[in-house]
This record gives C-alpha cells, sequence and structure tokens, in this order.
C-alpha cells in the first residue's frame, strides 16, 4: 500500500494526495502484480450494501457527466431486486475527451475492483465492461489479458464479459448500451422503464462510469474520510479531465474538484485571462457551453461553479480555443456533427439539429442575414426537452452559448469580416460518419 | 317530430353530437397518419399537429358521451345507459348501436393507453394504438346503420366526405410508408436537404485557407494521450 498522505491514510504521490487513480509511472499500464502491491487485495464486504452507506458518506457522484450521487443508483438497483447485471460504461463517446480510455489503459484493474465492489453491493451476478471497439487493439487485448488474470487468480467473483461499443456519439448512453448489450443497435430509447429498473435482460442494470468504479474500488478501501481530503464539501474527491491547450497539446488530469480554472488550463489565460492567447474555453465537451477566456479565469472545476453561468462539468473536457481561430467556424463543425450523430428517431432532433446545423455554418460565412442568428436561437429553444435522449437538449445548449459567446464575432461576419487569422480545425473530431444501420452495432 | 321543442331536444343532440363525432373521428384518424408519418400542417409546426390530434380526440369522447347519454335519455326509443359500452344490449337497433358501443370501447382503450403512454413499453402503446383502424369503420357502419339520417342529402354526402378524406389519407400513410428513408440515412439525408436550402456555403477570406491540413488537436482522440 502507498504511503500515507494528509490525516488519513491512502494514496496519492503529490503533496497535494494526487493523482489518486492513474499509476505513478505514466503510460506504462499497471499490470495486477504492481497494483496489488500497490492497493492490496479487493476489499470485498461479503454483504450486499455494505459499500452503499460508505459511498453515500464519501459523496461520490457519476463521473460520466451527470455527476449523478453514485449511492442513489446503487441503491435503486440494489432494491429492485432478483439478479441484477452490472455494467461498467467506459464507451467515451465524446470525441474530445479522453480520460476513460486513458485510465483503462494505465489502471485497468482499479476500474475492475471497483467493477467488482459495486456488483457485490447491488448483488449482481453477471457484469460487463462496454468500451469503445475492444474486439481488436491494444486496449482490448490489455483488457481481455486483465480479466482473464484475475478470473484465474480468483479476484474476480462475477464474471464480466468485455463488450464493444461502436465508434457512436450516443453508443455510451444508457438506453443505447442496454439496447446493444442486449443484442440490438446502440441506439436510445424512451426514458421509461429506466435501467435500473429493467435493463440489460430485463435485469436491474447498474451502470457506472469506468472512472466512477475507480473512485469506487478506493473509497473501498481507503474510506469517505479519505475521499473527502480533496475536491470541495458539496462535490468531493477528484477527477479526471481532458485538457485540450491553445497551443494545440492536450493532456488528461486528475484534479481536485474546486481547483480554479487558469491552474488547469494553465498560461493560456494569462493572468487576467487577456493576454491574447485564447479567445474562449469549451467546458463540458460537445454538450457543454461556451466560455469567455476572461469569464473562464475566474471560474472553478465544480458544478457549482458551472451551473452559476448555466453551464455544465459534464465528463471534464476543457479546450482553449486559440485567438486565431474563429469560434463560430469550430462551433458550425461540432455542430454538424452532432447533427450527423442524432439516431435520426426522434422528430427534433432528425429535423433540427440538421437545420441549427445549417444555420451555424451560414453565420460563420460571410455576410450572414440578420434573420439566421434568430431563427437559429429559435430552433434551439424548439429542440430542447423533445428527444428521448438529451441529444438535443445538449446540443441546444453549445449552440446556445456558442451564439451568446462569438456574438461579436459574429457582427464580424455580418459586416464580411473574421477575425480568425487560421481556418485550421481546432476541435477533434473523427472522419467518418454513420450511414448504415451496421455502424450502430 | 317537426322542430325542437323540450322532450325532442334529447333526440335532436344525440343525432347532431354523433355527425359532429364522426366528423371528429375522422379529423383525428388523419392527424393520427399525418403525425405517425411526421407529416406538416401548413402553417404548423410538427408538435402542433401532435397536440391538435391528442386535443381533437379528447373533444370526440365528449360529444360521444353526451351522444350516448341524450341518446339515453330520449324517452321516444328506450336505451339503456350500459349498452353505450357494452354492445348488443339494446333492444332497439341492437346491431347497429352494439357497433357503436364497440366502436366507443376501442376508443376508450386508445385513450387510456395513451394518458398512461409514459408507463408503457413503446410496442405495447402502439399496438393499442393500431385499433383506431378498427374503430373508425365500426363506428361508421353504427353512423350509417343506426339511423337513416345520413341515409341521403347532405349527410349522407357529409359521410360520403368523411369515408373519402380518410381512404385519401390511408393512401397518403402507405405510399409515404413505401418511399420512407432507412434510419441510419435519414440524418444525412435531412442535412443534405438543409444545406440545399440554404444555398452553398461561402466562406470567408482569410490568410490562411489551408482547410484540409488537421488542426492542431490531438490525432487520434480514441488512442490514449500522454498523461501528466
Amino acid at each position: 500500500m502507498s504511503a500515507p498522505q494528509g490525516q488519513v491514510p491512502g494514496p496519492g504521490f503529490g503533496p497535494d494526495g494526487l493523482p489518486r487513480l492513474l499509476p505513478p509511472s505514466v503510460n506504462v499500464p499497471e499490470g495486477l502484480r504492481d497494483h496489488l502491491a500497490r492497493h492490496g487485495f479487493v476489499p470485498y464486504r461479503n454483504a450486499r450494501r455494505q459499500l452503499i452507506g460508505d459511498l453515500e458518506a464519501a459523496g461520490l457522484t457519476g463521473r460520466g457527466g451527470a455527476a449523478f450521487p453514485v449511492y442513489r443508483k446503487m441503491a435503486a438497483v440494489a432494491e429492485a431486486g432478483g439478479h441484477p447485471f452490472m455494467v461498467g460504461n467506459g464507451a467515451e463517446s465524446e470525441p474530445a475527451s479522453n480520460k476513460d480510455m486513458s485510465l483503462l489503459w494505465l489502471a485497468p484493474h482499479l476500474v475492475l475492483d471497483g467493477l467488482q465492489l459495486a456488483a457485490e453491493a447491488v448483488g449482481a451476478t453477471e457484469a460487463a465492461l462496454y468500451v469503445h471497439e475492444v474486439e481488436a487493439g491494444p486496449l482490448g487485448e490489455l483488457l481481455r489479458r486483465a480479466l482473464s488474470e484475475r478470473w484465474s487468480a480468483r479476484i474476480d467473483r462475477v464474471l464480466v464479459r468485455l463488450a464493444s461499443a461502436p465508434p457512436r456519439f450516443l453508443a455510451g448512453q444508457e438506453t443505447a448500451m442496454v439496447n446493444l448489450l442486449n443484442g440490438g443497435l446502440a441506439l436510445p430509447t424512451y426514458a421509461a422503464p429506466r435501467v435500473f429498473a429493467r435493463g440489460v435482460g430485463g435485469a436491474p442494470t447498474l451502470v457506472q462510469n469506468v472512472e466512477t468504479l475507480a473512485h469506487i474500488a478506493l473509497v473501498a478501501r481507503f474510506g469517505p474520510r479519505w475521499f473527502r481530503q480533496v475536491g470541495t464539501a458539496a462535490e468531493p474527491g477528484s477527477m479526471l479531465c481532458t485538457i485540450h491547450h491553445a497551443d494545440g497539446s492536450a493532456r488528461i488530469v486528475e484534479a481536485a474538484i474546486g481547483t480554479p480554472l487558469p491552474e488547469l488550463i494553465g498560461a493560456d489565460l494569462g493572468p487576467h485571462g487577456l493576454d491574447g492567447g485564447t479567445r474562449a474555453v469549451l467546458i463540458g465537451g460537445y454538450h457543454g457551453t461556451w466560455v469567455p477566456a476572461v469569464r473562464a479565469a475566474e471560474l472553478t472545476l465544480d458544478n457549482a461553479a458551472m451551473a452559476a453561468s448555466g453551464g455544465i462539468l459534464g465528463a471534464g473536457v476543457i479546450a482553449a480555443l486559440p485567438a486565431n481561430r474563429c469560434g463560430l467556424a469550430e462551433a458550425a463543425r461540432v455542430v454538424r456533427y452532432l447533427a450527423l450523430e442524432s439516431a435520426g428517431q426522434c422528430g427534433p432532433c432528425l429535423n433540427g439539429l440538421p437545420r441549427i446545423a445549417e444555420g451555424l455554418s451560414t453565420l460563420s460565412g460571410p455576410r450572414p442575414s440578420p434573420e439566421v442568428r434568430a431563427d437559429v436561437e429559435r430552433w434551439a429553444g424548439l429542440v430542447t426537452g423533445r428527444g428521448a435522449c438529451s441529444h438535443p437538449d445538449g446540443s441546444a445548449r453549445f449552440v446556445r452559448s456558442a451564439l451568446a459567446v462569438f456574438s461579436a464575432e459574429l457582427r464580424h461576419h455580418e459586416q464580411g469580416l473574421c477575425s480568425a487569422a487560421s481556418q485550421r480545425p481546432f476541435l477533434p473530431l473523427p472522419a467518418e460518419v454513420a450511414v448504415r444501420d451496421e455502424d450502430w452495432s | 317530430m317537426n322542430g325542437i321543442t323540450s322532450s325532442t331536444l334529447p333526440w335532436y343532440t344525440s343525432r347532431a353530437t354523433g355527425v359532429v363525432a364522426l366528423v371528429l373521428l375522422t379529423v383525428v384518424m388523419v392527424l393520427g397518419m399525418l403525425v405517425n408519418r411526421q407529416g406538416r400542417l401548413p402553417g404548423l409546426p410538427r408538435f402542433a399537429v401532435t397536440n391538435l390530434h391528442r386535443n381533437l380526440s379528447l373533444m370526440a369522447v365528449v360529444f360521444i358521451v353526451i351522444h350516448v347519454v341524450t341518446a339515453v335519455l330520449d324517452g321516444f326509443v328506450s336505451i339503456p345507459l350500459i349498452s353505450g359500452v357494452i354492445p348488443f344490449t339494446s333492444g332497439y337497433e341492437g346491431f347497429w348501436l352494439g357497433l357503436g358501443a364497440i366502436s366507443f370501447d376501442l376508443m376508450l382503450a386508445l385513450i387510456a393507453t395513451s394518458l398512461i403512454r409514459g408507463r408503457l413499453s413503446r410496442r405495447v402503446w402502439k399496438a393499442v394504438h393500431w385499433l383506431a383502424y378498427a374503430s373508425w369503420p365500426i363506428a361508421f357502419a353504427h353512423s350509417i346503420g343506426a339511423s337513416s339520417d345520413l341515409q341521403s342529402g347532405l349527410l349522407l354526402a357529409l359521410a360520403v366526405g368523411c369515408a373519402v378524406a380518410l381512404a385519401a389519407a390511408l393512401a397518403w400513410r402507405l405510399v409515404s410508408m413505401a418511399r420512407e428513408v432507412p434510419r441510419a440515412e435519414r440524418v444525412s439525408a435531412m442535412l443534405a436537404a438543409a444545406s440545399g436550402r440554404a444555398g452553398k456555403n461561402r466562406s470567408l477570406p482569410s490568410p490562411d485557407r489551408n482547410r484540409s491540413q488537421p488542426g492542431p488537436g490531438p490525432g487520434d482522440p480514441r488512442k490514449p494521450t500522454a498523461v501528466s
């Protein structure tokens, strides 16, 4: 076990007790032997529900983006009865996010410990790990080896099957995931009945993000008091973030919740956010919000601060848009991608998002007529709250914040000018789009 | 029977509400097919068509309730109240009133399942909603058969009009189903249509026109990147 830090012993490598989840040697996957040497054996409770109280005391929330209290979801599944199904969701569909993939690559056993402990707490008899495209490739190979090692060493008590998610934006959505595990296409469905009541194979299903599972594995070992040593009182703990710097580099950081944003994006924002290096910051990914650089310099990494400015933290994507790029052009690219990733099922999403995307594309060009902006804003309002999943809502939130934050740029465009020196795309987007049903399987 | 008096009021009310209900049900059916195929009405957004479909169906039920209650209240013929929902229990025009009761029961099932739609699986709701295609023809047969009102004159023209409207909507629905774009291709089709509407996209003059080069963002977002 690692050297004690702070008042309560627990893992952590820096003076601030971070990082907790990621192993000390960067970029080398931590094998089973090293993992056990560092953290000790899996602290099974040998009883259902024992862990749920600890997780409630720790105040752990889901790290997949929704920040829902972990203990409540687990209690609901544990109370639903029957033989629940447990899923670790590592289908990080957000193109700008890479933290789940990195965690699975670097510390697979911590995630798998959490999967076993959560399964035990709700009494699950079957489990799956759902990750993007793991039929082949190094990550799939690593996870398969880790799972078979754990099974033959009798560390795992519930057999975990590895399921491959299609490369779709909505593949990580809970109901889409359940549909795929049930043998269908990874398409979101109606919310009712919720998956905690009837999910995989009709069983009550607990879905937790893989980073959440890693936190669960640590709370089970070191307790709620240790967990609360970092973070804010309302949102304790740390979270993994994918940071895109204005210079084009990207990194994964485990930060205490409540960390001032300038500490994470570094010198990009300058002392007052006015150094000219960054135009705006996108927080929360492609369902998140744009924030002007000046405003971002005052923000902290927590949902309370984000909610006050009308945004969300999501799965911790923070992207600094360089000053030489056009925010409208970037927003138009992203929204076009979001429109193409619509499942094509609900009218507001199918009809609304392509129009919004086309409207934004017009706004990113020269001399858009003034009514286009009003149209886009109206359409964004019309699609909100009217889909089976939150895709239209998240996309509309992104669009509204782009129109608000880049309104000065919009006035330039209306005069036929653009203040950006470069038209090279900045935010990462996958090249291919879905054209057939098989692309969703 | 010439003119509306206190004794003939229920009789006239029953006939009139019956005719109105038939027209309303026809409109509800046409709107339902429009909703199913995601069609539009000029000047109305799509969700308004859905709301209209729902509200008119509830209004039709109100008319049918008045239609049944006034027929029962009318002292000229004796119809028990129960015949409104239980078929073939009326001594007067037992068969034709029985059809009306069947049709009404089906409508009640449709509406009840729609009111608790959030708690039902989509499949169950949809299966029950298909009963509309049985309910309307039965209601139509009841309208024609139960009295001679619709068998001649203007009201016959109205009944024929309803049938023609329904047949046309049904034909349109079938054609539209046959032309349906597969789900996976819908979005790109919509995007192509939207960009056609907006005209060809133009780009702004800028010092750096090299669009084909990838941006300096992380290369492959699926590959684990450096961690600090």
